[in-house]
């Protein structure tokens, strides 16, 4: 034999002990009142119960030898049997008039069938079916003998329980504690149980613990009544401590569950999060939704890509700013990068840095789109326009004019999240973004200038002149560019 | 039924031959008591219980050979046997009628099913 059916027993042995402790503790109050054959079958009772702790004391301590076993359980049978005829003899006569009486004995009763289906060979599978996850269970009964009934068939599964003996007393404790399950007898004195499933319902925090009601008559519309208020499941008085654990098992999973979910909720809501801050400031809204509903999010590492790049750069600034004030030279630097930033935005470009003066941005990463290349071009020419209402501005301040120029190339990158894990950037390498860079170097003031690569992806009414070969470094091949011509369509 | 004639109980297991003698003498049967399956032979030749009920797990004479003794009696053989067996031991229950019980009650014993049992083979 092996040791799980000895568990099983265990179990059922103990509650089973302990409701006749709480029967005789029952009688013992009650003796005077009943008649002298309730008296007897009593008195025969508890020499049943007597016999049966013997019975399961030898048993515990017994070798497991096979023929001992079948012995013990025999006899185990017979005082089992002899239990439950004077119980049930019992709740027949007693129960009309001694109603607390009549419920300890169906408690008896219902233990017994449990020993019984936990006695035969579906021991293995119950004591299997019912093991779950150890969870943190408020049992809040007004009497006693049912909160320490509860607690140890529970404690005896490995859960934690805590007892409320009050409505009030349960709601303190869900505010100390995270509760698993709460297990919730109807009628109490003071704040009862419904009034305690309501304040658990309406809590923000409370609302997913599993509630399950205990009702002590078997009451459906009263049942109906809590599963609409948000109970999850019920019980009956006297319950089956089998189903008992089958329905602690179930809420437990149940908040587990949640918990899992909130915890994911958690984690999206950070990376929401995250991923507005690395690219709120340099990418509309619009890319940042995009990039949100992508379920790969952000992971570092990166893609090749075919993008056009823009570089741009205030001609002579840094020789201008030494004439300038510092505080001058920011309200410049802010006028120009914001709306150029504005700019870009709208062409749907992301930003990949300012580097002083200089803008560093990229058309067709993270998303790629059909007219990357046009956008960057029609983006670059608004912002060439732009500079008369920035000069305009900065005259009427007093400082002076500046003059951007603009390059375009286009090329394949890696666009991903590089650096760290804890400092990383959605940012792009590669050649070409180099030789972006050595084109801008060759760019005047309001030109823009772009590579033949940039051109050859553009389609509609561009005119382009002065084409040039530009030497680059790290590359044989001279970069063919050509300066942009205003045009009026 | 015929409430002059007892109904014969034979069970070893002092606890239970005293709680379903309470029960069945609650339910207005006379009951005789028999602890093995030698005495319970004696007994039914004595007395002529209406029915007997009887636990197969006997000291002396086991219940199936009592139950085989009965049959093979010209004088014990009308008297209605009903097996009380063991819960999940389906090999028993087909054994006990093998040997010749009119029906069999399993342990744990539902106590009203057994009455209706008792009832209807007491009337036959």
């Amino acid at each position: 034999m092996s040791s799980i059916p000895h568990q099983s027993t265990a179990l059922w042995s103990d509650a089973l002990l302990r409701t006749l402790i709480e029967l005789r503790q029952l009688f013992t109050q009650l003796e005077s009142s009943l008649d002298e054959t309730a008296r007897e079958d009593f008195s025969k009772l508890f020499e049943g119960a007597n016999r049966l702790e013997r019975s399961l004391e030898s048993s515990a301590h017994s070798s497991h030898d096979q023929l001992t076993d079948k012995t013990s359980r025999h006899d185990l049978m017979n005082v089992l049997a002899a239990i439950r005829g004077y119980a049930e003899m019992l709740q027949e006569d007693v129960s009309p008039d001694q109603p607390d009486l009549g419920d300890s004995l169906t408690r008896l009763l219902m233990t017994i069938q449990t020993a019984d289906a936990g006695g035969e060979s579906s021991a293995r599978v119950r004591s299997t079916a019912i093991s779950s996850d150890p969870g943190f269970i408020l049992a809040v009964d007004d009497r006693q003998e049912n909160r320490e009934l509860v607690a140890r068939y529970l404690s005896r599964s490995g859960h934690l329980v805590v007892t409320a003996a009050t409505g009030e007393e349960a709601l303190k404790t869900l505010e100390q504690a995270d509760v698993d399950v709460v297990l919730l007898d109807l009628v109490m004195p003071g704040m009862d149980g419904r009034e305690v499933l309501r304040r658990i319902k309406e809590h923000e925090d409370w609302r997913a613990t599993p509630v399950i009601v205990i009702s002590g008559h078997q009451d459906m519309e009263d049942i109906i009544e809590c599963i609409e208020a948000g109970a999850d499941d019920y019980l009956f008085k006297p319950f089956n401590p089998v189903l008992l654990q089958a329905r602690i098992k179930a809420g437990i999973e149940r908040k587990r569950w949640h918990d899992r979910e909130e915890l994911y909720r958690h984690q999206l809501e950070r990376n929401e999060k995250f991923i507005r801050a690395t690219f709120g400031r340099y990418l509309s809204d619009e890319i940042v939704t995009d990039i949100l509903e992508r379920p790969e999010g952000l992971e570092l590492g990166g893609d090749l890509r075919e993008v056009t790049i823009m570089m741009s750069d205030i001609r002579g600034f840094t020789t201008l700013s030494e004439h300038l004030a510092p505080d001058q030279v920011v309200k410049m630097l802010n006028r120009y990068l914001g709306t150029m930033t504005d700019i870009i935005m709208a062409h749907h470009g992301t930003i990949d840095e300012f580097l002083g003066d200089a803008i560093l941005a990229v058309f067709g990463a993270p998303l790629e789109r059909e007219d990357d290349a046009g956008r960057a071009v029609r983006c670059a020419q608004a912002m060439q326009a732009a500079m008369a209402d920035i000069n305009a501005e900065n005259r009427a301040e007093g400082l002076p004019e500046v003059q951007t120029g603009i390059a375009l190339n286009t090329g394949s990158v890696i666009a991903g999240n590089i650096g760290s894990e804890r400092r990383s950037k959605y940012g792009f390498v590669g050649h070409p973004m180099n030789v972006t860079s050595r084109i801008e170097d060759h760019c005047a003031g309001g030109e823009i200038l772009l590579s033949d690569s940039t051109l050859q992806k553009l389609d509609g009414l561009y005119a382009v002149t002065d084409r040039r070969s530009l030497k680059v470094k790290g590359i044989n091949q001279a970069v063919v560019v050509h300066r942009l011509v205003e045009v009026e369509l | 039924m015929n409430k002059s004639s007892p109904v014969l109980l034979v069970e070893d297991n002092e606890l239970n031959r005293d709680m379903l003698t309470r029960r069945l003498n609650r339910a207005g049967l006379t009951v005789i008591a028999a602890v093995d399956g030698e005495q319970a032979l004696k007994l039914m030749a004595e007395h002529a219980p209406s029915v007997v009920l009887m636990d197969m797990n006997l000291p002396v004479k086991d219940g199936w050979t009592a139950c085989r003794e009965a049959r093979d009696n010209e004088q014990l053989r009308h008297i209605p046997i009903i097996a009380l067996t063991a819960h999940a031991m389906e090999a028993d229950r087909i054994h006990a009628l093998e040997a010749g019980c009119d029906d069999f009650a399993t342990k744990p014993i539902d106590f009203p099913e057994l009455l209706a049992k008792i009832e209807k083979l007491a009337r036959a």
